[in-house]
């Protein structure tokens, strides 16, 4: 039973990191830039969950607050992203790094540096029963958004006729925009896309992981670890890699519960060493 | 004599020769302390970085690790009035190995990948570091580590153990200097211009990132061992990737990557900030990384990019 409820939890954790990882993913290919201020994004999403929440409803607050993380998103790259785009990716990667450092500073000055407690909404906040077996509710919950979440970014990209310019962005950017489509505007609309849903990850995890200024930053690792592990541009990589990483971090608490942090550093390395380009990724850009 | 009163490092020397007797600053003796050892710290990354065009975001973890490892030394093998010379190449062995260790597997590895595999492993180093409680003391670390005396001089005087670091500094920034004018750092430019070409030219490429990498290691470990000895402790927690991270931003704002001097004025800012701003303003981590996205926004050289800019349009 209890590995059981360890490896549901182990799906649900992954299917948030997918879902962070793919606007990750998304943006490092259309725009080419290693964008850790992705992770601000997911906590500015969780804050402004925690502040709108009890004024507005849960549901009504699970749309607006992402919508104005996308907004944030949108300002991030006007102001810092687009300064990069050509650029050496780590050099991207730095710059994006120091934004994020001011910036979760910033919330630490705006909200306090307490911990702040959200509670899981009304409608999901009990236990499913199966026989012997007790699952949370709410976990459940957050498995289905953040499925539909990967799901529709996957149909996105996959048969809307922009998502298709968007995959061909992501393997030869320039090309893309000398067939006549607008490049930059399409960059800004895949940060404010990724913020979205990096925003909405935070909601989801701000019961279960309390809402704090450093959440942002513990998520940002594995979720670039799960966008080289799976491959850059491939949402099926992404979405293996992510369950991979949750499943590890949470049923390595079984095998060595005292270093299960590292696992999935050494599972990344293993794969990156092993297969460059990640479990199912092609050439790309950051090569 | 002329060229060698020019020598920037000569001047770099003089000033933090005198360092007690500045006014105001010249009291936080600690924090010259700590200047000094990230000057080598830094100057060892640039080895990287900036002569090599090594991304490597695993420096942090040879710093830490030469600071257990001189932790542990010292307290296994110095004990009572021990050396500070078993510790400090305690640091310097470990810092090696680490880096060639890491050095080895990726030697071949470029960019992003390069750089992602180190941060692995910085996070591994660190992980282990902060949960292996029978040798690194965990979570708690290891203290208990006394300066003693060194040479018949009394360390624990901070004014004697600021000139133990200056001496260490002024040593291994001379290293490193002739190790960066050398044929050899010719050969790593070669490397970080054209990687390609000087394979062509017959370079063994790989190789000489591996050399590279284990030599930075071993000045990083030789800092770590310098911090443990000045904070008579060793911690998990300058093991992780930020830490590495904050080395990385740091060179990169001073401009290491144009000028051999621009890790010492991106570690000066850098401690100065963490120490002197951060106690007058909490939230000073802001300042710090807004100041550093616009800099590097307006000039991506970074600061010695800027004074050498103006000397070139001058000239």
């Amino acid at each position: 039973m209890l590995t059981l409820s360890l490896f549901l939890n182990g799906i649900v954790l992954g299917l948030v990191y997918a879902a962070v990882a793919l606007g990750f993913s998304l943006v490092l290919g259309v725009s080419g830039v290693i964008n850790f201020a992705h992770s601000i994004t997911f906590t500015f999403g969780a804050y402004f969950f925690w502040a709108m929440y009890k004024h507005v409803g849960y549901l009504p607050a699970m749309l607006l607050a992402p919508a104005a993380v996308a907004v944030i998103g949108f300002f991030v790259e006007r102001l810092v992203i687009r300064r990069v785009y050509g650029q050496d990716p780590l050099f991207g990667l730095l710059i994006t790094l120091g934004f994020a450092m001011g910036m979760e500073e910033l919330i630490r000055m705006v909200f306090g540096p307490a911990t702040h407690n959200v509670d899981a909404p009304s409608f999901a906040n009990g236990v499913i029963i199966f026989g012997n077996f007790l699952y949370s509710q709410y976990r459940l919950f957050i498995a289905l958004v953040a499925a539909i979440m990967v799901a529709a970014v996957w149909l996105f990209t996959e048969k809307s006729r922009y998502g298709t310019v968007v995959k061909a962005g992501m393997f030869n950017s320039e090309m893309v925009g000398a067939l006549g489509h607008d490049l930059y505007k399409m960059r800004i609309w895949i940060l404010v896309l990724g913020s979205f849903i990096a925003g909405l990850a935070g909601i989801l995890a701000a019961p279960i992981w309390s809402v704090k200024s450093g959440m942002g930053s513990s998520i940002l690792m594995p979720s670039f670890l799960i966008v080289l592990m799976g491959g850059l541009g491939s949402i099926p990589g992404t979405l293996v890699a992510g369950l991979m990483v949750g499943i590890t971090l949470s049923m390595g608490v079984l095998v060595a519960p005292r270093f299960v942090d590292i696992m999935p550093y050494i599972l990344m390395g293993l794969i990156v060493y092993f297969w460059p380009r990640g479990l199912m990724g092609q050439q790309n850009i950051i090569e | 004599m002329r060229r060698l009163l020019k020598d920037p490092l000569l001047w770099i020397f003089l000033v933090f020769a005198l360092y007690p007797a500045i006014p105001y600053i010249g009291n936080f003796i600690s924090l010259g302390s700590e200047l000094l050892l990230w000057f080598i710290f830094t100057l060892s990354f640039n080895l990287c970085l900036g002569q090599t065009g090594l991304p490597s975001f695993g420096h942090g973890a040879f710093y830490g690790l030469g600071s257990y490892a001189a932790a542990i030394t010292y307290l296994k093998l110095s004990g009572e009035g021990g050396g500070f010379l078993a510790p400090l190449v305690g640091g310097i062995v470990v810092g090696t190995a680490a880096a060639g260790l890491l050095g080895w597997f990726i030697k071949d590895k470029r960019g992003v990948y390069f750089a992602m595999l180190t941060v692995a492993f910085t996070q591994v180093c660190f992980g282990i570091c902060w949960r292996w409680d029978e040798v690194t003391g965990g979570e708690a670390g290891l203290s208990g580590i006394v300066r003693t005396t060194f040479l018949g001089i009394d360390m624990k005087n901070l004014h004697n153990f600021y000139y133990l670091c200056f001496v260490v500094f002024v040593i291994a920034a001379l290293i490193i200097r002739s190790i960066s004018r050398s044929c050899f750092g010719l050969s790593l430019q070669s490397v970080r211009q054209n990687h390609i070409r000087s394979q062509y030219l017959g370079y063994n490429c790989n190789m000489y990132k591996f050399v590279v990498y284990a030599l930075s290691g071993a000045f990083a470990g030789l800092s770590g061992a310098l911090y443990c000895l000045l904070t008579q402790s060793a911690f998990a927690d300058i093991l992780d990737w930020s830490k590495s991270g904050d080395v990385v931003m740091a060179t990169l704002l001073g401009g290491g990557t144009v000028s051999f001097y621009g890790p010492i004025v991106g570690s000066l800012i850098f401690i100065i900030c963490k120490n002197l701003l951060s106690s007058l303003w909490d939230h000073w981590l802001f300042i710090y990384g807004m100041s550093f996205v616009i800099i590097l926004c307006l000039f991506p050289t970074g600061l010695m990019g800027v004074f050498k800019r103006r000397a070139a349009s001058k000239a």
